[in-house]
């Protein structure tokens, strides 16, 4: 069961999905991003392909950075000496191994574990990018109780923006326009999940395969979604939501402020939907 | 006439009523239901108040005919097919062999709107078929203008008349036919002056954020909510559908947002596309039936240069004075 969490207030728990064209877009990031951590007392860790004895220098180990790795606070992986080439990553077992390193940063005394990653090679082929994104939402789900927080990086000009939109819409945030909706589990009050942005034409198919991946949480028989950063969703967004609920046998409850919504439910003979109305 | 009800066989008997006074509609009118109410049927009456209570006080006081009133505001082709089809499966669930509605089109639909009610009174030849009903639709010759008598003669198979004679509406046309007929959009003043926002090929999104942008009509937020998505489905249909170039225009004065949606295609095939729901998920018909149910007014029109929908939110005839004294 996971706390209610916002993601600007728990900075620690944040997730967030970058796609970049180059390399050292993604180092900089990285090294900001972990830099924070250090400054916030948590143990970073920083995964990559390549070897990773050149990871320190390609990071630019200075002042704070220099000083964690000396405390133990800085830990580096390489993926290419960690998963043999082509690996199709367990999801659950991932998730596993990231909780027991999180609990081990708040054994050795940190407030908690900080990932920057660049997964690329874990999801370049479609059984790899499956299982991964499923991973995504796991780890998301992790992320939104405890105190890990990572920022994942794709390569978009290897990977295409399209296998990248499948992996930044299972995040609270990616980089701009990285994907037209994010679905997660940094959810307020309870919620299954939350969603946010536009579900239309540029989100098919991707929200149904998003929803299928997810396979959010059921509770007394229903999914609830938090949909109050929800905009704007049409008639294939709302059939596809139900589709799915009617597959998984549940009601999906969407909380949303759109005024609109539940006329339209009943306009489509939606049974599997309830409209919840928040401001 | 109609001489099978009795042997059960389905199907829907479509006729217009002509009257000149009320005594005339009367005449017309009370032997049909009367007649149902003898036989058990289902007896529906549809009509504005005045007319509704003529009807009332003249059925006797056991009656238990069904009166719904017809409301200008909410009043919607798509709309009304939907929820007449409802009613009727669901007296046919409780056992009815035959149905009887007595009803006319909202007084607006004889002005403004009635482009989309023309194509409702052939549609219903198709969407109630399946039911076993029989329905007389009355109309004032006095006070309907001329086209829209040409148009219900072109769109009832029967006319009643007072005598209890049922006639062959001898310019009665199949509505696959009547539907596929160009028909004249007439522009709204409004049309005539720039508009606030034109765009080439929008996405969806692109479209959506133009109307939230331009739109200077005091509509409530579920009204706005509704334009927004119908723009959103048409806007997809044109680009999954339609052929480009997608030209996408709207305007917007204080009570009212238009907005038209061109593209160089020939449109849906389906004739009853917008007025029933496409049985076929895939082929853009819910979208466009969709938009016909929330859309305060949706004319489609075809020529030779393409399609366009046209979208309304608000009364573009209630338009500030200035707008007539532009051209």
């Amino acid at each position: 069961m996971q706390s209610p969490a916002s993601l600007d207030s728990t900075p620690d728990r944040s997730h967030s999905c970058h796609g970049y064209q180059r390399q050292v877009e993604f180092e900089a990031e990285a090294r900001e991003f972990l830099t924070r951590g250090l400054v916030e007392g948590q143990r970073v860790l920083y995964v990559a392909p390549g070897d990773s004895g050149d990871f320190t220098r390609r990071l630019g180990m200075d002042g704070v950075f220099e000083e964690g790795a000396r405390r133990g606070a800085v830990q580096v992986a390489s993926l290419d000496e960690t998963y043999s080439s082509g690996a199709v990553v367990d999801p659950e077992q991932q998730v596993r191994a990231y909780a027991a390193a999180t609990e081990q940063a708040l054994a050795a005394g940190f407030t908690g574990l900080r990932v920057a990653a660049d997964a690329t090679p874990l999801v370049r082929t479609p059984a790899q990018l499956d299982a991964f994104a499923r991973y995504e939402h796991l780890v998301d789900r992790y992320m939104a109780a405890h105190p890990m927080s990572a920022m994942c990086a794709y390569d978009r000009t290897e990977l295409g923006d399209g296998a990248v939109a499948q992996l930044a819409c299972l995040h609270p945030r990616s980089s701009t326009g990285a994907t037209p909706f994010h679905l997660h589990a940094h959810a307020p009050d309870w919620a299954s999940a939350a969603l946010d942005g536009e579900l239309d034409l540029e989100s098919r198919p991707l929200w149904s395969v998003a929803l299928e991946r997810a396979d959010l949480p059921v509770a007394d028989g229903e999914i609830v979604i938090d949909a109050t950063g929800l905009a704007f969703v049409d008639h294939r967004g709302l059939l596809a939501l139900a589709d799915h609920a009617e597959r998984r046998g549940v009601t999906v409850v969407l909380r949303t402020p759109l005024p609109h919504l539940s006329h339209v439910l009943q306009l489509l003979d939606v049974t599997g939907i309830r409209v919840e109305q928040v401001r | 006439m109609r001489t099978d009800t009795d042997t059960g066989r389905r199907g829907y008997d479509h006729a217009a009523a002509y009257y000149t006074s009320d005594e005339d509609l009367m005449a017309v009118a009370l032997p049909f239901l009367l007649g149902g109410l003898e036989a058990g049927e289902p007896t529906v009456v549809s009509l504005a108040p005045e007319r509704s209570e003529l009807v009332r006080r003249a059925l006797p006081r056991s009656a238990e005919a069904v009166f719904t009133v017809t409301d200008d505001l909410y009043a919607r082709p798509a709309a009304a097919i939907k929820s007449y089809r409802e009613m009727m499966a669901g007296f046919v669930a409780d056992g009815a062999r035959g149905i009887r509605i007595l009803g006319e089109i909202p007084p607006v639909g004889l002005s403004r709107s009635w482009d989309w009610w023309a194509r409702y009174e052939s549609a219903v030849n198709h969407a109630y078929d399946e039911f076993p009903l029989r329905s007389m639709c009355a109309y004032d010759t006095r006070t309907t203008p001329r086209h829209v008598l040409d148009d219900v003669a072109a769109t009832h198979p029967f006319v009643a008349a007072p005598d209890g004679a049922h006639l062959i509406g001898e310019r009665y046309v199949e509505p696959p036919d009547f539907l596929a007929d160009p028909r004249p959009m007439t522009p709204y003043p409004i049309e005539r002056t720039p508009p606030l926002v034109e765009l080439t090929d929008p996405a969806p999104a692109a479209a959506r954020r133009a109307v939230v942008q331009a739109n200077r009509a005091s509509l409530s937020a579920q009204e706005i909510g509704n334009l927004v998505l119908a723009v959103s489905e048409i806007v997809t249909n044109a680009a999954r559908h339609g052929r480009p170039p997608v030209l996408f225009r709207v305007w917007s004065d204080t009570d009212h947002v238009v907005v038209t949606i061109h593209d160089t295609g020939a449109g849906p095939t389906d004739p009853f596309a917008g007025l029933l729901p496409a049985p076929d998920r895939e082929s853009g018909g819910l979208g466009l039936w969709l938009t016909h149910q929330i859309c305060h007014h949706v004319a489609l029109h075809r020529d030779k240069h393409g399609f366009t929908v046209r979208l309304t939110a608000g009364d573009p005839h209630h338009t500030a004075p200035h707008l007539h004294t532009t051209s």
